[in-house]
């Protein structure tokens, strides 16, 4: 025990940890200091189902951890089947489990598959109590702690964040005034190249302060909780990163400060801090083994190395131990200098946090997912993928099972402790576990806010917020500039009325681009014609940049007549074709422009496999209630056929070739019609597509599509119900060319308000 | 201590100076024969082994740590493919972690040809990756195929979804065949440039599935060729997208038929698999002769068992193999629950496709089903069936259904009258062959990639904690061993000509005659010449037991040797 408290105190001083003056809780996923650890004394051992330690039940499943504040769980679950199942962000009373709010979210146009959802957890933001959480299909959502909503953002379609079929949205995190999420995207520009990154937003009002592409290309979706220290002067935040590296990142401006290569795969799990080291663990090829997986510990204040056009490298020598334990994404516990974690093979081990060897291991389960263990009054509290709960003491020399018990549903979250009750969330339900006497003052001893920032030094540059804007021509957007040191530490904010702003070119752009649109006086952006670019400000001799797109307002045509294709084709040589707008989100690499016949059409690309599939949105997310039309067409043979389709507010309306169907889609085991239609290849057709929203929150999806030259016909071919219709959405094209066998093409796109 | 130290180094002397090889066989196939009954006529097989050390700071393994080891050819970083050994040589499907060739680097499958005695490389096949990411070609999986050798000649389905025929003795007598662009196919994607050398693999005929066929390969293509007379017949992986929803081509075939010399199609499967697949189409075929036809067994994506006549009809563009029967492997209590509603794929009560191999034996069709492991565990079903029945097969054609198994993806071992299986949740089960009814249930505690080999009397099975695990092949649960890998064990043993061949995901041990260091033994003293004795007598008896069992086999096997 005496080892416990000095790591407590030593993660204290390393540890952000949330803001403890307002709201004390179990307030994010890995608990009050980050390590999946509780001070509480007095909890239960035996946690079996219908005793009294068995506080109460709420029949919702959920794939991650609850959170606590005061008196309040909120939780990130799922309810409902098919086209009507709903990820729900809800409070309820922690002493009776009572709903007391909640707040459902559809699913959209995501490749999420066998209701992998809420795999991850809400975060509760000390000072103000809001409660905030990421949804599966990419909405980031923040409500006050009483239910109203604050910022609703959606990362899809603004952002470009990509949808996988493991779910995994992670929790965000809170440091000081900002909040911080992650996902893969796929954005524009300099962003376009899919990236795990970060993103950093103002917590109150949902402006975006910074965003960080810390690795390279992902080959997964790592949702692990970023940790927070201070290194070298500088507020920085330690993760494993979906290119297989673990990462150190400015918390403050986005910067990386160093990128270490571990992984073939993603380095999923939740790293921690422990005497100046940070420790992570994985599952996939290892870079200098052909082993699977790895935990390891490097210091984080190793020599670090630039690389030019990327993140600089950490050192190699930074490697202070290894061991052979593997991991997908299960995250360890840190007590004292011992860890405890639970590898892909279902044992619990007990490693030396000093030497990385493996202490004791203990087989619990076939396997281990996404669960992770909890340490509390001595005991680790683990749930397991098949759904057993187990407790265990652990000594120094083994792991004793004090009791075991069967949960419905899969267990993927860690346990939350707080205040005498231990929390467990399932996919069968949210579990709450006490005992009847709780004792009193558990939150004694708890470190205080110890993320106090020290003062910071002389403004060095501007950080401009947002530092990303979405607009519809002459849309506005007013800007604030602060000042940050050095290190990235805010200083002040400084007046908008004394900088300049000017149309800004980055050097290393690829793409020599302008926002079109001028600020006044006072800092308030006018956005112009549809365009991407960035802009810097200049106060003296100081100063930032920001970067932004304008798209275009209802109604508006696109036919590509104006494009002018000078681009040769090295995979078909011979034509020539024209980059696609650099505003649409999702579309360069994967189409071009270029001539087909006697028209230029927008053609799906076949050069790069990987992109077979494509999903462009060229609209804002705010649009609703429209009516899109184009001309399509999809080539094939007598064996395959591609598929081409528009998106109209969150739903695909395709046309599949190889089913020969009309098909309405959003994330197919949600919500899936089809209607035989005969099609051939290289013929093309009109499609047009509406959503109808009633004044319930239902609605009516209509499509239809006819033979190009002929007349439209009155009815629609296909429409479908869709109790909680998606209720806007930004406008887009879909193509898919199965192995990258046959093009499709687009051409003469309209959307036009339903108004 | 001179006792304990000495009865070990005994039986592995006495394993190598005793001819107890009896029935020594080549393994040529997946399963074998095209019955893909996981039986092997091999006896006298190392009783123990020790998989050995690193030398520190290396992959390589010290020999001198290793019992009864043979040889351990380095693999890449995942195998999931199983070994086949034919005329000397040894093949197995990897992944290109540890580059063999400066020539060929990065990720990509390779399928090594080694040296049965050495297991030394002759040649190798580095074929680049798809590009598509995990919906077709998953990063660093491998090569999952298991190869067919078919005398000189070597059948594989590659990651790139093709279908081609190797010469078994690779480019070191020359570029043979029609097929001429090896350099071109080894550097797909690449700006790169390179000669073949002896060292290359020489590829006679190449079958794009991707193109030929429609086929949108989910994960990764798989299976384990089958040969039938002058027909190779494959399985295609054709399956859903990264929505598991949607499958991009519900027309596509989800088996086809080839000319095994020319590698022209020949023929299809027209039943609709692919529109029903719930996932993908992974199984291997099986085939032999019922009442004297040729028949094709085929477990479908969709978890109906199908039997295809060889023999087409030309239906519209497309040469169809005739549907002989058909039979859902599911019961109907794991379609639709009890009001009729349809139930959830991959949801532990769900149905489930077919991953395993269906085995013929003795005119019975044997098969469980299961799911991709990442779905996790979930109910299974094993299913005899008979495949004579036509009509009303879903009932007339079930001989018997045994439901305590869990998903399953492995194929079966009968040996006589009892049947083995292992599945994914770990255990193994033994059930009897006529009824269905349980003997024995045994709980590895891990779970089960990986068939079961039944040999010499014993049953071989390896699991995903590391361990290869060997029980007592009879009515009698007996555990009687348990050998530690140092990593999981997905592949099946093999035992081909006296050697046991283990594969873990980096290495390949052959269990055999060791050539390592051994403590010296006293053959001439009385604890070794009883031991002898013993061990000629125990021979002898599991020679005799093991033949009359394994006489049974539909054998499509034509090396087979007595001793």
């Amino acid at each position: 025990m005496r080892n416990l408290a000095g790591s407590l105190v030593a993660a204290a001083l390393m540890m952000s940890s949330a803001a403890f003056a307002d709201v004390d809780g179990w307030l994010n996923w890995r608990g009050p200091e980050g390590i999946g650890v509780s001070r509480e004394k007095g909890l239960p051992e035996k946690l079996a189902l219908g005793t009294p330690v068995h506080r109460w039940t709420i029949p919702m499943a959920g794939g991650g951890t609850p959170v606590i504040a005061g008196n309040k769980v909120y939780g990130f679950g799922y309810r409902g089947t098919g086209a009507d199942l709903q990820e729900v962000l809800f409070c309820a009373s922690a002493e009776t489990g009572k709903i007391l709010w909640e707040h459902g979210f559809n699913d959209f146009l995501s490749d999420i598959t066998y209701d992998r959802y809420t795999i991850g957890s809400p975060t509760v933001d000390a000072e103000t109590g809001n409660v905030y959480v990421m949804t599966s299909a990419g909405e980031f959502v923040a409500y006050t702690a009483e239910g109203k909503p604050v910022f609703r953002i959606p990362m899809m379609e603004a952002f470009g964040r990509l949808t996988f079929t493991n779910g995994r949205t992670g929790a965000p995190t809170i440091e000081k005034d900002l909040v911080i999420i992650r996902g893969v995207t796929s954005n524009w520009g300099a962003d376009g190249p899919a990236m795990d990154r970060l993103y950093a937003f103002d917590k109150k009002t949902g402006e975006v302060v910074w965003s960080a592409s810390p690795g390279k290309a992902p080959k997964d979706n790592t949702f692990g909780r970023p940790i927070f220290g201070w290194l070298n002067g500088k507020r920085v935040l330690y993760t494993g990163s979906g290119d297989g590296s673990l990462v150190c990142v400015n918390a403050r401006n986005g910067q990386t400060i160093w990128r270490l290569p571990v992984s073939a795969g993603g380095m999923n799990a939740t790293v921690v801090l422990h005497k100046g080291k940070v420790i992570g663990i994985h599952g996939d090829e290892n870079l200098d083994s052909s082993e699977k997986g790895r935990m390891l510990a490097v210091k984080v204040d190793a020599k670090v190395t630039p690389v030019e056009g990327e993140p600089p490298l950490l050192d190699k020598a930074a490697e202070v131990w290894r061991n052979k334990l593997t991991a997908v994404s299960s995250s360890p516990v840190l007590v004292g200098d011992t860890l405890y974690e639970t590898t892909a093979t279902g044992q619990l081990n007990a490693i030396n946090a000093n030497t990385g060897a493996i202490i004791w291991t203990l087989k619990l389960a076939p396997d281990q997912l996404h669960a992770s263990p909890t340490y509390a009054d001595g005991k680790l509290y683990i749930p397991f993928q098949n759904g057993m709960l187990y407790v265990i003491k652990p000594t120094p020399t083994k792991g004793i099972i004090l009791s075991k018990t069967q949960l419905a549903g899969r267990g993927i979250g860690a346990p939350a402790v707080w205040n005498g009750r231990v929390y467990v969330f399932t996919t069968g339900g949210l579990y709450c576990f006490g005992n009847p006497i709780v004792p009193k003052n558990q939150t004694a001893g708890l470190p205080k806010d110890v993320a106090t920032y020290p003062a910071p030094g002389p403004i060095a540059s501007l950080q401009l917020i947002p530092s990303e804007l979405l607009l519809r021509t002459g849309d506005k957007a007013k800007v604030r500039i602060q000042g940050i040191d050095a290190n990235g530490l805010p200083v002040k904010e400084l007046p908008v009325t004394d900088a300049t702003f000017a149309s800004f070119v980055p050097p290393t752009a690829k793409v020599k681009s302008t926002l079109d649109g001028s600020f006044d006086k006072n800092g308030v952006f006018t956005a112009g014609a549809p365009s991407a670019g960035a802009f810097k400000a200049t106060i003296g001799p100081l100063s930032g940049t920001l970067r932004g797109r304008n798209v275009q307002p209802l109604p508006f045509n696109i036919d590509f007549e104006n494009f002018t294709p000078t681009e040769p084709d090295t995979y078909e040589p011979g034509p020539l074709f024209a980059y696609p707008p650099l505003p649409w989100i999702g579309a360069r690499g994967k189409f071009d422009v270029r001539d087909l016949d006697t028209s230029k059409v927008f053609a799906k690309t076949l050069d790069n496999i990987f992109f077979q599939r494509a999903t462009v949105f060229f609209g804002h997310p705010d649009e609703k209630d429209y009516t899109i039309t184009a001309e399509v067409r999809a080539d094939g043979s007598k064996r395959t056929m591609s598929t081409v389709g528009l998106v109209c507010q969150r739903y695909y309306v395709i046309l599949n070739g190889n089913a020969q169907e009309l098909e309405i889609n959003s994330n197919q085991e949600r919500i899936k019609a089809t209607v035989p239609f005969k099609m051939e290849p290289e013929t093309w057709y009109v499609m047009s597509a509406r959503v109808d929203v009633q004044p319930d929150g239902s609605g009516i999806v209509r499509a239809k599509v006819w033979p190009k030259g002929q007349a439209e016909p009155a009815k629609w071919t296909l429409e479908v119900k869709h109790k909680n219709v998606h209720r806007q959405g930004s406008p887009g094209i879909f193509g898919f060319s199965p192995q990258s066998l046959y093009k499709v093409y687009v051409d003469n796109i309209s959307v036009k308000s339903n108004r | 201590m001179r006792k304990s130290f000495l009865a070990p180094a005994i039986t592995v002397a006495i394993s190598a100076i005793v001819p107890l090889v009896g029935n020594a066989a080549d393994w040529p196939f997946w399963g074998g024969t095209s019955s893909r009954n996981m039986v092997s006529p091999e006896i006298g097989l190392p009783q123990t082994w020790d998989a050995g050390r690193y030398i520190q700071g290396s992959e390589e393994i010290d020999m001198a740590t290793t019992r009864n080891v043979k040889w351990v050819s380095k693999l890449g970083s995942q195998a999931y493919g199983n070994m086949t050994v034919s005329k000397g040589k040894v093949l197995i499907g990897t992944n290109n972690e540890v580059p063999r060739d400066p020539r060929f680097t990065g990720d990509r499958a390779v399928l090594l040809c080694l040296d049965e005695q050495t297991g030394k490389m002759v040649w190798q096949l580095a074929i680049p990756k798809l590009g598509t990411g995990k919906i077709s070609d998953w990063e660093f999986l491998g090569l999952c195929s298991s190869p067919a050798i078919d005398g000189d000649k070597v059948y594989v389905v590659t990651n790139r979804c093709e279908v081609l025929c190797l010469d078994l003795n690779g480019m070191a007598n020359g570029n043979d065949g029609p097929y001429q662009d090896e350099a071109k196919y080894s550097t797909i994607g690449t700006k790169q440039s390179v000669t073949m050398g002896a060292q290359d693999a020489d590829i006679l005929w190449r079958f794009d599935m991707r193109r030929e066929l429609g086929v949108f390969p989910h994960n990764i293509t798989n299976c384990g060729p089958l040969i039938m007379g002058d027909k190779v017949i494959v399985t295609t992986s054709n399956g859903v997208d990264w929505t598991h929803t949607n499958m991009p081509n519900p027309k596509a075939p989800a088996l086809a038929m080839l000319d095994k010399n020319t590698g022209a199609l020949l023929g299809e499967e027209n039943s609709g698999v692919s529109g029903r697949t719930l996932h993908s189409n992974w199984s291997s075929a099986a085939g032999g002769q019922v009442r004297g036809k040729d028949m094709v067994i085929f477990g479908g994506g969709d978890g109906f068992c199908y039997g295809l006549d060889t023999k087409t009809t030309l239906k519209g563009n497309f040469e169809i193999m005739d549907e002989l029967w058909r039979f859902d492997c599911n019961p109907a209590t794991y379609r639709k629950d009890k009001t009729g509603k349809p139930l959830k794929y991959a949801t532990f009560n769900g149905p489930s496709e077919v991953i395993a191999t269906p085995v013929l034996y003795k005119e019975k069709v044997y098969v469980p089903i299961g799911q991709d492991p990442e779905h996790g565990e979930g109910l299974g079903s094993l299913v005899c069936i008979d495949p004579t029945k036509r009509a009303n097969l879903q009932k007339t054609g079930l001989v018997w259904r045994y439901d305590k198994i869990h998903r399953s993806l492995s194929t079966p071992s009968i040996l006589g009258n009892l049947m083995f299986v292992a599945d994914f949740s770990g255990f193994i089960h033994c059930v009897d062959v006529t009824t269905g009814k349980p003997y024995w249930v045994f709980d590895s505690k891990s779970h089960i990639w990986a068939s079961t080999l039944v040999a010499d009397g014993k049953l071989y099975v390896g699991t995903e904690d590391g361990d290869v695990i060997v029980l007592a092949a009879s009515k009698q649960m007996k555990e009687l061993g348990r050998f530690d890998m140092r990593a999981p064990v997905y592949s099946t043993v093999v035992a081909a000509n006296g050697t046991l061949y283990v594969a873990t995901p980096t290495h390949l041990y052959a269990i055999g005659k060791s050539k390592t260091a051994q403590a010296p033994i006293d053959h001439n003293s009385p604890v070794a010449k009883a031991q002898l004795a013993r061990m000629e007598v125990n021979a002898a008896k599991a020679r005799a037991e093991h033949q009359a069992l394994t006489a049974c086999l539909v054998d499509g096997r034509s090396a087979v040797k007595e001793d």
